[in-house]
């Protein structure tokens, strides 16, 4: 049943047409296809906004597990006053920053240990040169990605969390307030903030 | 500074859109007006384009699967009656009762075998048989014959404040003369009365202790030493009279007679007493004692050690003294193997 819901999602979202608000209903219910489609639906997207906070992909997996687990446990209290994507959100990134204030030193695993001179050039052409636009050769390599992730790793919690939420979860700044539970203006001085402080460690780490 | 900071935040608005209209159009003014906020701006741009190429990783294989098995295996627990309902918690708490117990009784089983093993057979004979013997240990074994209208004449003959001594012969024939004497040794430290003890004889067969102090520690020595009558095959007490070398011998004495013998209030009673016991125990009273010792082969003079029962001038008891204090009483125990 899983692999055929993977399968139909990868090859057409239209043909399944999932209606949010029907399978959360139906998973209320306790029917256990929908609860099956909720987490297939959002369990990459979960994954990855957990992985980015947490830095490791251990960590990561079953971080995201738990808070599925919460959120289908506890889904009949859930009155749709947000979305449920932004409270199943709200619940993996509450437990993965509880998990990082256990764990203190946030261990991030890293592909490269030290990104080559070359690359270094390049994304400093990019970033503080300016003279170049973006080189393909840049985007989506891996050391771009170890990098950013160091960068992260460097960031307070809060900042990082609306970093992450902002930055690769795409989310606006409303849902990023009712994600995190904070003001709009707080979600705001902490994106500036936090925008700030990465460019100069990224900056740091390519001199 | 307070300013670039907040130009910076609104910069940061501007770019990911979050600015109306309004808002929108005074700061792209700024942008194409002013060079630095322009610099500042391309480069949130430059950081935001590098962000936006940080790729996803795919979730880890059997996510999905490893999510709903918990949370299968969360609602088969949750559906268990045994975890969820009343009735199974009490099972569980009778289970955890029962399991106690078994544990008690594993306990007390092993602390038998550990008894059975390191404590003597006859001391755990003794041990059961004393514990038995409690309920009845209290009923009077001896009550007086006679009225205390007979007391008073005592009184007449006795000079106040003048008691004769008590002197008296324990003999305890036993088949294990060695935890017989052991234990008489193990009284006698119980009750401190083991410094008091004048002469310990030991020979072949025999072994004599010789023991001075007053009524009351004799009374204690005796509810001590009452655990060695099922120890014995024969027990006898010789209680010396006015007279000396005159002795009234009670047969099969039982240790609570020999215990009331020595709580009598005056040598009086006592006598009284040794008399109505001794023909109760079925015994001519009174006997020479010493024959009796001379015919078992052993020498009297050695077993008393007494003084004679009336002396010159000589008080029982010194003016200040206790009664406690004050030793007037002689037991000589001798253990008898057979």
């Amino acid at each position: 049943m899983v692999k055929f819901i993977q399968e139909q999602l990868k090859n057409n979202d239209a043909n399944i047409s999932i209606d949010e608000a029907a399978l959360v209903a139906q998973a209320k219910a306790g029917n256990m296809d929908s609860v099956e489609r909720l987490i297939l639906k959002y369990q990459q997207r979960v994954y990855n906004a957990v992985l980015k906070l947490c830095g490791n992909s251990d960590d990561a997996a079953e971080l995201t597990q738990d808070a599925f687990v919460r959120v289908i446990q506890n889904i009949k209290n859930f009155k749709g006053q947000s979305s449920f994507y932004t409270w199943l959100f709200r619940i993996a990134v509450n437990l993965t920053l509880n998990f990082c204030k256990k764990n203190s030193r946030v261990s991030f695993q890293t592909l490269d240990s030290e990104p080559d001179e070359e690359f270094k050039r390049q994304l400093k052409d990019y970033l503080i040169d300016k003279t170049s636009p973006q080189p393909p050769q840049i985007a989506a390599t891996k050391e771009l990605h170890s990098l950013i992730l160091k960068a992260l790793e460097k960031l307070d919690a809060d900042q990082r969390a609306v970093i992450v939420l902002r930055d690769i979860e795409q989310m606006n700044y409303t849902e990023i307030a009712e994600t995190l539970d904070i003001e709009i203006g707080t979600v705001k001085s902490r994106i500036a903030r936090g925008r700030k402080n990465l460019r100069e460690i990224l900056e740091g780490a390519i001199q | 500074m307070k300013d670039m900071e907040n130009i910076e935040e609104m910069l940061n608005c501007y770019l990911d859109g979050e600015l109306d209209e309004r808002k929108s159009n005074e700061i792209q003014r700024l942008i194409d007006n002013d060079s630095q906020v322009q610099g500042l701006y391309d480069s949130l741009k430059r950081y935001k384009n590098l962000m936006d190429t940080v790729c996803q990783v795919p979730a880890p294989e059997g996510l999905c699967d490893n999510i709903t098995a918990h949370l299968e295996r969360e609602v088969l627990l949750a559906d268990t009656p045994i975890y969820s309902l009343k009735a199974g918690r009490r099972h569980l708490m009778a289970r955890r009762l029962m399991t106690a117990a078994a544990v008690i009784a594993l306990a007390a089983a092993l602390s038998a075998v550990i008894f059975d093993i390191f404590v003597p057979k006859s001391s755990r004979q003794q041990f059961l048989s004393s514990a038995l013997r409690k309920k009845t240990i209290k009923q009077v074994l001896y009550e007086k014959p006679f009225a205390d209208t007979k007391q008073q004449q005592d009184t007449k003959v006795v000079p106040q404040n003048y008691d004769v001594p008590f002197v008296a012969i324990l003999t305890l024939k036993t088949n294990s003369p060695i935890e017989v004497d052991w234990f008489v040794a193990k009284a006698l430290t119980t009750t401190n009365l083991f410094s008091q003890t004048t002469a310990i004889d030991r020979r072949a067969g025999t072994v004599r202790y010789v023991i001075n102090c007053n009524n009351q520690s004799l009374a204690g020595l005796i509810q001590e030493l009452s655990f060695i009558w099922p120890q014995c095959t024969d027990t006898k007490i010789a209680i010396g009279t006015e007279q000396t070398g005159k002795y009234i011998a009670i047969n099969n004495i039982s240790a609570q007679q020999a215990m009331e013998i020595c709580k009598a209030e005056n040598s009086g009673q006592r006598l009284r007493m040794a008399n109505d016991l001794a023909i109760i125990n079925k015994f001519t009273a009174p006997a020479i004692i010493d024959r009796q010792y001379a015919a078992a082969d052993i020498d009297y003079d050695l077993l008393v050690s007494q003084k004679p029962a009336l002396t010159s001038t000589e008080k029982t008891q010194i003016a200040g003294q206790s009664s406690s204090d004050f030793k007037n009483a002689t037991l000589t125990i001798i253990v008898i193997s057979n």
